[in-house]
């Protein structure tokens, strides 16, 4: 592979990509959270922190059949889990919800997804930090609601921490690790 | 007695939809409808922000074709402003257009729909995807993956970032092109071309000499078509005026602001979305057997309504296909040929404007200043024609906003190419899952784009088909 021809989402050693759609609600979390830490931290060289919104199907895809790929992959997203709105929590690929899985495959592997391949096949160390999203508004109406954006700090404050990898010691940012289900 | 058969959502197009087919007590075809969700209230949203705000926000409508968004958002700022962006900035929005067509046909055509060709309409389903087209060419698979990083390489490189981009400005282009990014971007053009020029080989000799009797036969119906032409008629995906051409063959050319004197929406009470049509052909009829006011946009549309391709190699191309197939050629599957014409196109294209010393001129933008004016701003997106129309009062702030997306030219010809191929290929109620790949093929022939109109979260991933009767009961159920 030409390495000049590699975009930086597959050199560089960690990817962190925030999902969704900021024009519906709290679907926007995944994109405000890059916003923040962007903001708020020093991103580290060895970090591609990408904002994908709606548009991370199509980068997964290309870095599935890539030679040259991350070695760890962060997905930050909401999602509805049946938690109170807000509520952070580091889930495993598995355990999308399938009302989910659409956002991540171009409908082409059939029972699986391209996070899984990333990790089942890939060799790539995927997590995902979840957002549990409020009710999501059936029309466009942008912005998180309040219970999300008080989840922001927190929850770059784990990023950071998991990794940036830059001696910050920031306050908070536990977040629950959801054991994986049977398969 | 009566059977509903659902097919839901459609594998391997971009978005959701739901294909519901409609048997008699005979077993025949009744009816046929391909129905989606319509993202609901975007335009309604944008009243009374600033419309310069409009490229920036419009890209997060649809991450499949977020750079056509930006780059028609930008346009239609351009003429509520009054002013035409210098011709460095021009260039930039070009070529990055051509860039992101690139990667969209190269996608569709070997990951999407390349594999009911590269593996066969009855293959498998568990080996009729993207992981089966790895196994069965891997070269080929290795060769497009390398073109595919040089176009989000070429889209970085040049607008910042490859995904949501911010680049082009009301004006013009924020961010001039260097004379050594240029020197990084020309290699990965001149590869783009080699694997456009290989593909086009390939696809003549390998997938539709032998898939030519398929395409003959699926989806046919007659329309007529629309596109973006230069001044001189030439194709152009960027600029120019619309072309809607009648199913004879005749036209008629307008400019972007005079769209709704030749099209107008009709509504279906079991469909969202608008179905465009043809205002001065009469009343809309999907009627297979006496269709009228149905034309359709796309790859295949804009190679029928251009009169030349302003490249060597893609117009070769396109007199090889009129000689073969006329002009317009009707049959649904030549999409899929036609889309390589335009990735040869593009290829060709990005490698002419990179050539250009103008396109590193760092007057990339001009100024631009509030006032009340209607502007329509209109690229030819992947999927077909997109439309932007803002108006906006004295100080800059949206009053109206309407958008005509790609693939909802194309809703009218869509539900009659599927209904085509579903009449022609179930009978006395016979059907099996080649059958229902190939009702699928005739919509994804279109490469159709639902995510502008949808925001649906309760998709699935397989393609389920269910079964009822007249009164609702399920009868059977079969998934992928």
């Amino acid at each position: 592979m030409h390495d000049a021809f590699l975009p930086d989402f597959c050199r560089k050693p960690t990817l962190i990509l925030g999902c969704g759609n900021t024009l519906f609600g709290d679907d926007g979390f995944g994109c405000e959270l890059v916003d923040y830490l962007e903001r708020n931290y020093p991103i580290p060289e060895t970090v591609c922190l990408l904002d994908v919104g709606t548009g991370v199907r199509k980068l997964l895809f290309t870095l599935c059949l890539s030679p040259a790929r991350p070695e760890r992959l962060l997905v930050l997203d909401a999602l509805d889990v049946d938690r109170a709105p807000g509520e952070i929590l580091e889930i495993n690929p598995a355990e999308i919800p399938s009302i989910k899985l659409d956002d991540f495959s171009l409908h082409q592997i059939p029972t699986s997804n391209l996070l899984r391949e990333l990790e089942t096949h890939c060799g790539v160390e995927v997590r995902v930090l979840a957002c549990q999203s409020g009710p999501l508004p059936g029309e466009v109406r942008p912005g998180l609601s309040a219970a999300v954006r008080a989840a922001l700090p927190s929850s770059a404050a784990w990023v950071a921490r998991e990794y940036f990898n830059n001696g910050l010691t920031p306050s908070g940012g536990t977040v629950e690790r959801r054991e994986s289900s049977p398969a | 007695m009566p059977k509903t058969i659902v097919i839901q959502p459609v594998t391997r197009i971009e978005g959701h939809a739901k294909i519901t087919i409609r048997l008699d007590d005979a077993g025949e075809v009744e009816t046929a409808r391909v129905n989606v969700i319509e993202l609901r209230g975007f335009e309604r949203f944008c009243i009374g922000r600033p419309v310069e705000d409009m490229p920036r926000i419009t890209p997060r409508i649809c991450g499949v074709c977020p750079w056509s968004h930006h780059l028609a958002a930008a346009k239609a700022t351009d003429a509520v402003f009054g002013v035409t962006p210098p011709p460095a900035g021009r260039k930039l929005r070009e070529l990055a257009n051509s860039i992101a067509y690139m990667e969209e046909h190269i996608l569709h055509f070997y990951f999407l729909a390349g594999a009911d060709f590269l593996l066969g309409p009855d293959a498998d389903y568990s080996v009729r995807n993207v992981i089966g087209i790895l196994q069965a060419a891997p070269e080929i698979a290795t060769r497009v993956v390398k073109v595919r990083h040089a176009c989000a390489r070429m889209l970085e490189i040049l607008a910042g970032k490859a995904i949501h981009p911010q680049a082009a400005v009301p004006g013009g282009f924020s961010k001039p092109l260097l004379p050594e990014e240029r020197d990084r971007l020309r290699p990965m053009a001149d590869e783009a071309l080699e694997l456009a020029k290989f593909t086009m080989a390939f696809a003549k000799e390998n997938v539709f000499a032998k898939y030519l009797d398929v395409v003959k036969s699926l989806g046919v119906i007659t329309t007529g078509f629309l596109g973006t032409v230069a001044d001189d008629g030439a194709l152009n995906l960027y600029d120019g005026k619309l072309r809607l051409m009648a199913p004879d063959g005749t036209y008629e050319d307008f400019t972007y602001d005079n769209y709704t004197d030749f099209i107008a929406e009709h509504v279906e009470p079991w469909s969202y979305v608008k179905f465009p049509y043809a205002k001065k052909w009469g009343a809309f009829s999907m009627d297979l057997d006496k269709p009228n006011g149905i034309y359709r946009a796309n790859t295949l549309a804009r190679i029928n309504v251009c009169d030349h391709i302003p490249t060597p190699l893609a117009q070769a191309e396109l007199l090889e296909f009129r000689s073969a197939f006329g002009r317009p050629a009707q049959l649904t599957l030549l999409y899929h040929w036609a889309r390589l014409i335009e990735l040869l196109f593009n290829a060709e294209n990005a490698v002419r404007l990179l050539a250009d010393d103008e396109i590193t001129s760092t007057e990339t933008r001009v100024k631009v200043t509030p006032r009340a004016a209607r502007g329509v701003g209109c690229v030819e997106a992947p999927r077909g024609t997109l439309i932007h129309d803002y108006t906006t009062d004295e100080n800059g702030l949206l009053t109206n906003v309407n958008l005509i997306v790609g693939t909802t030219h194309n809703s009218a010809p869509i539900n009659m190419s599927v209904t085509q191929a579903a009449k022609s290929l179930i009978h006395k109620g016979k059907y099996d899952q080649g059958v229902l790949n190939r009702v699928e093929m005739a919509m994804r022939a279109y490469d159709p784009c639902l995510s502008c109109a949808t925001h649906a979260l309760n998709g699935k991933l397989a393609v389920r088909l269910d079964i009822f009767d007249s009164e609702g009961k399920l009868l059977d159920s079969l998934a992928n």
